[in-house]
């Protein structure tokens, strides 16, 4: 409830408002971002246009929707683009071998983290983290809609534009994929 | 396609809570009693409670301020902008509706009230014409030149 209120306001040209929905949505978006491109950079560049956007096209919302996939669909359209435009073999299945992650975007030198901060990253996120950043984006959006932002699967079909048969068919594939990647990377070990 | 089979294509999406509530029903009857398909689900479970509990990544402070202050900007510049073009709008009408109202009176004042049903063309009424349009047109000409320049301010902001 509050949530639409918020938008009301906002869709009034209230600057308080857009500054509440910032703080709400922040870690929300931002991670969403960061799945979709890997890099923190580009996640936080992605991260203040998408704001951007949301401001220019707040008019054209409809209060019927959902506000939350509105916003998701903002982020994700802007993080296409900018794989489109930046590197267009991410959005393709890895190149590489996927039991090892290599894929198109981890092998351009100028993104290749230095071994000391895979190493924390991998410390970080875990073996399942690291092992979902191995998958193609289509798959990466789908497991992070679905399990991080908890979103219902007529909110993910919402974002991405697609049947809900396709959602379903997107997570299962993605959930295959990242069990077969983990079976390959670490095999026998816990995964947690 | 045997039963567990069917079973088995079904674990993963029910670890992400995605059946249907039949098939969660025809799921759950099935793992009571097979203890390879329990496992099975157990694994799917693990996986899924991994991808739950990732941790969050957080966006740096000054970023966030400075999406705050970018939207708010331009927050503030669409709802100017179409402040302006109400106003422009009404002041158009407001225009228009007092040349119109004014062509009658400078008639009244130049050739009487009689001339209004008289459309005669004659060199007065084509003066005013001509200073209308004139005046018209200097207007929206310097319209569109402050648009441009104020556009262009705007990008080199």
């Amino acid at each position: 409830m509050a949530v639409e209120s918020d938008v009301a306001q906002l869709r009034r040209g209230d600057l308080d408002a857009l500054s509440t929905l910032v703080t709400r949505y922040q870690n929300r978006l931002y991670r969403y971002l960061l799945r979709m491109v890997r890099q923190p950079a580009e996640a936080e560049d992605l991260f203040q246009v998408t704001w951007i956007r949301v401001a220019e096209k707040i008019q054209q919302y409809d209060p019927q929707r959902n506000f939350e996939a509105w916003l998701f669909t903002l982020a994700r359209n802007l993080a296409i683009d900018h794989l489109r435009r930046i590197r267009p073999e991410s959005l393709d299945e890895p190149i590489g071998d996927e039991a090892t992650g290599e894929t198109g975007a981890t092998r351009l030198q100028s993104h290749e983290p230095a071994p000391i901060e895979r190493m924390v990253a991998r410390e970080r996120t875990g073996r399942v983290g690291e092992s979902m950043e191995s998958l193609s984006v289509m798959y990466r959006e789908v497991l992070t809609l679905r399990f991080e932002e908890e979103m219902k699967l007529e909110e993910i079909a919402e974002v991405l534009s697609v049947p809900l048969s396709t959602v379903k068919t997107r997570l299962r594939r993605a959930l295959d994929r990242l069990r077969g990647t983990m079976e390959a990377r670490f095999p026998g070990e816990n995964w947690l | 396609m045997s039963d567990h089979q069917k079973i088995r294509s079904m674990l993963s999406l029910a670890a992400a809570g995605a059946l249907e509530q039949a098939e969660e029903e025809l799921l759950l009857n099935h793992l009571r009693g097979c203890e390879a398909c329990a496992a099975e689900a157990e694994t799917w479970r693990q996986l899924a409670s991994g991808l739950r509990r990732l941790p969050t990544p957080q966006p740096r402070a000054i970023v966030v301020e400075r999406a705050r202050a970018q939207a708010q900007i331009r927050l503030f510049e669409v709802f100017e902008r179409r402040w302006n073009q109400t106003v422009m709008m009404g002041l158009i009408f407001f225009a228009w509706v007092l040349t119109l109202m004014s062509w009658p009176v400078f008639r009244f004042v130049t050739g009487g009230l009689i001339g209004l049903l008289d459309p005669n063309f004659h060199h007065l009424w084509i003066t005013f014409a001509l200073f209308t349009a004139t005046v018209w047109a200097a207007g929206g000409a310097a319209a569109v030149v402050l648009s441009v320049k104020s556009r262009g301010e705007r990008r080199l902001a």
